[in-house]
């Protein structure tokens, strides 16, 4: 246990000192203040701009474009930033061989991967609430408060397929050497599970709706039970993906 | 008792045969210096004693207790000095040190002393100014003070000299000698020179082989009396004695080298009395009779040819 404190720290004090912390944070933030402000704004935008012989009828914005715009954020640029951010995570350790005196130390293999993990874990949920409350507390400034159903949910499936990326980009940099060998089969699995998400009936099945159907639980376009069995999918291939990294990694030849 | 035993370790990479059924051990308090040319294999059987890399066959024994492949376990009785060492560039060196000791189990309190200590032997006490942007010299220095940390049972320091200047490798082998009182130490290298300065013990692979291994002392022994370099006083009668040599049943073989004669024979005491007979039954006055002391570099050439 103590191991695992200490190294996740050394985990922390990296993410501050080389800025990633930084990074993402404010990424993220700056993501949750945009989004209602965008929402608001586009239509006024749009209205500066005239094109001749065209008459847009612009419907007044919602709370609902206020969350549309978060989460279509969060699910492009957000996902982008976690896999760049966190692809180094352990391929740059074991490149640049900084690793080899730890072990040498006799810190588990096991305990290098449950720190990285929950570190990045930490990063990726404080950023996200911060980002999730900017939004909300802006949304609720621009459009007034009707709280909409499922909200957390929502927000919360999104956050889980965040750990997912980190817990995938993890087990795939056990599996491929090279310091992009690990982000490339990650996105691979994602560009996977995008195609398969074409099938309606993959929703309840597939990590993907829970950054998909995420609007749709606040219009209950999306059914609660689907967005739910998504969600315990991912937790089960969470906790399959550190279990395979830790076995991959023990037999890792360094 | 040994520290670290091998026995009969084989490893492959692919078909390539690296290490082929190497046995050594490495007695308690001694300095084992490990010789070998680039690529005869001395990282990767360091590795192996790590646990960082599998073996095709064979065990390893570290403090009796046996190395297994991807477990950590019986590293804590290693301290470990890789070619290269690399550390945490955002950190000063008491910070890593101090994430050095806790990730060996060590308390702070213990921790810090030893720091303290080990960074004032390295020569690095005072300097708190991050690791990126020090030396290869700084870098290595480190790299024995956190291997020393956690008062290893044994050393292993992979070519911690190779990558220096004169200067540079002189304090690293002053340090191993004063590491050498505490610790048992294998010091894996292809420059001579430092390991008759620590060494006790050698062991000089080659083609994944141990050709040679022993007491530093008693391998140059045994080489150093059956040679012997003659100079007389007229070097125009070198011919006559090398024909009177040649007919003695004890001599190996005799060349001219330059102005003298070098011999070789077998046996010492009586070699040496037949020889010195030999000049002067010929009446060959004599200059210069001189065992000669070998070389590591010339055994080493002899062994791993």
């Amino acid at each position: 246990m103590n191991r695992f404190l200490a190294f996740t720290k050394k985990e922390w004090m990296e993410q501050i000192r080389t800025f990633k912390t930084l990074i993402v944070f404010l990424i993220l933030l700056l993501f949750g203040l945009t989004s209602p402000l965008l929402a608001k704004l586009t239509p006024e935008m749009l209205k500066l701009f005239p094109i001749e012989g065209l008459n847009l009828a612009i419907p007044e914005p919602t709370w609902m474009d206020a969350y549309a715009q978060f989460f279509k954020n969060m699910t492009q640029m957000g996902v982008i930033v976690l896999l760049l951010v966190f692809n180094g995570l352990l391929s740059q350790e074991l490149s640049k061989g900084t690793l080899i005196n730890m072990l040498s130390k006799g810190l588990p293999r096991s305990t290098v991967i449950l720190s990285k993990f929950t570190a990045a874990s930490i990063l990726w949920t404080l950023s996200y609430a911060v980002s999730a409350l900017a939004n909300y507390g802006y949304a609720v400034f621009l459009f007034g408060n009707p709280f909409p159903p499922h909200l957390f949910f929502a927000c919360l499936s999104l956050w889980l397929l965040g750990e997912l990326i980190i817990a995938l980009l993890l087990f795939a940099t056990t599996l491929v050497s090279g310091n992009y060998g690990g982000l490339l089969l990650t996105g691979g699995v994602l560009c996977l599970l995008l195609l398969i998400s074409i099938l309606p009936q993959s929703a309840p099945f597939n990590p993907i709706t829970l950054g998909s159907g995420n609007m749709g639980l606040l219009t209950g376009d999306t059914a609660l039970g689907d967005m739910a069995s998504a969600c315990i999918v991912t937790v089960v291939l969470i906790v399959l993906c550190l279990a395979g990294a830790i076995l991959r990694f023990r037999k890792k030849q360094l | 008792m040994d520290i670290l035993s091998l026995s009969h370790i084989s490893k492959r990479f692919g078909r390539l045969p690296v290490i082929k059924d190497l046995s050594f051990s490495v007695p308690e308090h001694s300095v084992f210096g490990f010789i070998g040319k680039n690529g005869s294999g001395k990282t990767t059987t360091m590795k192996m004693i790590l646990g960082f890399l599998s073996m095709d066959g064979g065990e390893i024994k570290v403090c009796g207790e046996k190395v297994v492949y991807g477990s950590s376990k019986t590293n804590r009785f290693i301290g470990y000095l890789p070619d290269v060492p690399q550390f945490y560039p955002y950190m000063t060196p008491k910070e890593y040190l101090a994430l050095c000791g806790k990730v060996a189990g060590l308390s702070a309190e213990r921790t810090a002393k030893r720091s303290q200590e080990l960074l004032t032997l390295v020569g690095l006490d005072g300097i708190d100014r991050r690791i990126r942007g020090f030396s290869r010299g700084m870098n290595q220095r480190l790299g024995i003070a956190q291997a020393l940390l956690s008062e290893p049972k044994l050393l292993i320091c992979d070519e911690p000299t190779s990558a220096l200047d004169p200067i540079g490798r002189k304090e690293i082998l002053d340090i191993l000698a004063v590491a050498k009182t505490s610790t048992t130490i294998l010091f894996s290298t292809h420059i001579l020179s430092d390991v008759e300065r620590v060494c006790d013990n050698i062991g000089v692979l080659d083609e994944g082989v141990l050709k040679l291994e022993g007491n530093l002392n008693d391998i140059k022994n045994s080489y150093r009396q059956d040679t012997a370099l003659i100079s007389l006083a007229d070097p125009g009668r070198n011919q006559e004695l090398m024909e009177g040599l040649s007919q003695l049943s004890i001599i190996k073989g005799c060349t001219e080298k330059e102005r003298d004669v070098v011999v070789r024979f077998t046996g010492t005491e009586a070699a040496r009395r037949q020889i010195l007979e030999l000049l002067l039954s010929r009446n060959l006055p004599l200059v210069r009779f001189e065992l000669l002391e070998p070389t590591l570099e010339n055994l080493f050439l002899e062994v791993v040819q």
